[in-house]
């Protein structure tokens, strides 16, 4: 689905990213743990176009293209979707013209009919309800004093609605309590659909023991140091990060 | 065809020396520095003498070319000659216009009212002052929603103003709707509003277009008086538009809010310069202003101006102006969801705008300024 290939990239003037080689396989759930300040945040925003991050050298291969050379709001047309870390808010934007805008570009990208406001009230509201939310989430401003868990919860929201094919989930777990962790996980699982394809980042072993992953990448100091399946994790958890970068 | 200037005004009223005193304003007159109101006063015009006509029962005020055509129920009209005039006002043009207005309009309100009061102005290369007085009476709420027309004004210079007096117990609500555009008249309105003990003035004002208008306000507050202004501006081309207001908490728990937008296009200026002052017999007050403005072009300039003077020390107050472009992280936070970048800028600037123009509630106007605002931003845009 993905081949990350010798990437290199900088914020500001300090390079972060040092030359990493992933590759992301279709249908499949990737979990990409490292230390603090190891570079996996600025992985997935180099994966998506954010603007702070400038890439100096390697490709990212998708569908066949390089998304290096596409602007982020085409990357995420062809359906790269990154769950934010921390959400920003933005208030007077309203949450279901936003959503709604979002998926219309999408629908006209891919030459389809766009969901009037009507059906996608009914979209977004049977959504929000199965993620738990309260349903006056929907009008409020996008994000707008939400909470941790609501804006994590929100995030999940537009996945589902967009149905993105390359999910990016940065730190989706973070500061959610046992009940929300629940519903973000259950949204996740719902769209396992064995063509998606999933990056997860994480600290904690939790959120993947409700999202069964088949792939774990160790990251450090801006590149991809060890590879292999779930049983990464539990040599994690108990001998910490040195055990891996020794080895 | 003359210029504006202190030769026109003939007058034995005392007023008229203070005038003489302060002078025509000039490129280094504080409250026009940024507006240049030295070519608009040089610029030769017809001088419009307003027809006293019989004005007809309707459903809105009309003030057409300076008189009255229309007025709606509840409210009573009349012209006088002798004006009601404030001797502190800070603003010369507030006296000229009173001085070269040829006549007054009185406008009475004396029972609950909701109304629209449109200006007309269908007079090319014409100088049109005039003056309205607009009294209220006790315990009462009044609506008012102010709107301009100028068809074929292009080259005329309006200058009008209100002195408004807002009786205890009596809320005015006054909201300004202006699309004005350069080919239209150029407009400097300068007003007064008089907020009596336990009154309440809420004044919105939405300016759109690209035409020079600018609006200059002193506003009294008495004792347990309060005032909520909300300006939002959105200008583009060449336009330089802006709002100029004088706060004066006079007693003892007064309290005035006040916010600003504005969002500038191309080589647009706007202003916003405003004064909350607080006298030494006004303990208690509470004053809060905030300005914020978003730049959407390199060339667009905004001039604020927030300042506060205060002579007690029993009191609330805090002021804060920001000036920037639109929020990085807010448009990536769009794009990433496929949202491309010229229809993120909107939906940012819209967003922007929204809270302004949501805060005047359950007002029927509401659509109305929706509809003014969406109409400027997508001209712009096309």
């Amino acid at each position: 689905m993905m081949q990350i290939k010798n990437l290199h990239a900088k914020i500001g003037e300090k390079e972060i990213l040092k030359g990493v080689n992933l590759a992301l396989e279709k249908g499949k759930v990737h979990v990409l743990m490292g230390t603090n300040g190891s570079g996996k945040s600025t992985l997935t925003k180099a994966i998506v176009g954010h603007y702070d991050v400038s890439v100096t050298a390697g490709t990212i291969e998708y569908k066949g293209k390089n998304l290096v050379d596409m602007p982020a709001e085409e990357r995420a047309l062809e359906g790269v979707f990154l769950s934010f870390q921390n959400p920003i808010e933005i208030p007077g934007v309203n949450n279901a013209y936003f959503l709604r805008a979002a998926l219309n570009a999408k629908e006209k990208y891919r030459g389809e009919k766009e969901t009037n406001a009507a059906e996608f009230l009914k979209l977004m509201r049977a959504h929000a309800q199965k993620l738990g939310m309260n349903p006056d989430m929907i009008s409020r401003g996008l994000n707008d004093g939400f909470s941790g868990g609501e804006k994590k919860r929100n995030e999940i929201l537009q996945m589902e609605i967009l149905q993105p094919d390359m999910i990016l989930l940065d730190e989706i777990d973070s500061g959610l309590d046992i009940d929300a962790l629940k519903a973000v996980s259950q949204g996740i699982n719902r769209m396992k659909d064995g063509e998606r394809t999933f990056l997860v980042i994480t600290h904690y072993k939790r959120i993947l023991d409700y999202i069964h992953p088949d792939y774990v990448h160790i990251f450090q100091d801006g590149q991809v140091i060890k590879n292999g399946g779930p049983e990464l994790v539990d040599v994690l958890e108990s001998e910490g990060y040195q055990a891996i970068v020794k080895d | 065809m003359k210029a504006v200037n202190l030769d026109l005004v003939h007058t034995e009223h005392p007023l008229y020396a203070k005038l003489q005193s302060m002078g025509m304003p000039a490129n280094k007159t504080e409250q026009y520095r940024n507006f240049a109101i030295k070519p608009l006063l040089a610029q030769k015009y017809h001088f419009y003498n307003p027809e006293k006509s019989v004005p007809k029962e309707g459903e809105k005020l009309v003030i057409t070319n300076g008189s009255v055509s229309e007025f709606p129920a509840g409210v009573q009209v009349r012209y006088e000659s002798d004006f009601v005039c404030d001797n502190a006002h800070y603003d010369v043009l507030y006296f000229y216009s009173h001085a070269v207005s040829v006549q007054t309009i009185y406008v009475e309100v004396t029972r609950e009212s909701r109304f629209e009061l449109e200006h007309i102005c269908n007079q090319a290369e014409t100088f049109l002052p005039y003056r309205i007085v607009i009294s209220t009476a006790k315990n009462i709420h009044v609506e008012i929603f102010e709107t301009f027309r100028f068809d074929a004004s292009e080259q005329s210079f309006v200058l009008y103003g209100l002195d408004a007096f807002v009786n205890t117990d009596t809320t005015l609500r006054w909201i300004r709707n202006a699309s004005i555009n350069q080919a239209q008249a150029k407009l400097v309105g300068t007003h007064r509003f008089d907020v009596a003990r336990e009154g309440a003035l809420e004044l919105n004002t939405f300016d759109f277009g690209d035409a020079n208008a600018l609006h200059l306000y002193k506003i009294d507050l008495a004792e347990h008086a309060w005032s909520r202004a909300a300006h939002l501006l959105y200008a583009n081309t060449q336009a330089r538009s802006g709002n100029i207001i004088a706060i004066n908490h006079n007693e003892v728990y007064a309290k005035s809010a006040q916010e600003a937008r504005y969002i500038l296009v191309d080589e647009a200026v706007g202003i916003f310069d405003s004064k909350i002052r607080v006298d030494a017999g006004a303990q208690h007050s509470h004053a809060v202003q905030n300005s914020k403005a978003i730049l959407l072009s390199p060339h667009a300039h905004m001039y604020a101006k927030p300042q506060l003077e205060i002579y007690i020390d029993e009191l609330e107050a805090s002021h804060g102006a920001t000036i920037g472009e639109l929020d990085a992280d807010a448009l990536f936070y769009l794009n990433s969801r496929g949202i491309e970048a010229e229809e993120a800028r909107k939906i940012l600037v819209l967003a922007f705008a929204q809270s302004l123009i949501d805060s005047i509630g359950s007002s029927h106007y509401v659509e109305k300024i929706n509809q003014a605002f969406e109409a400027a931003y997508y001209k712009k845009e096309q």
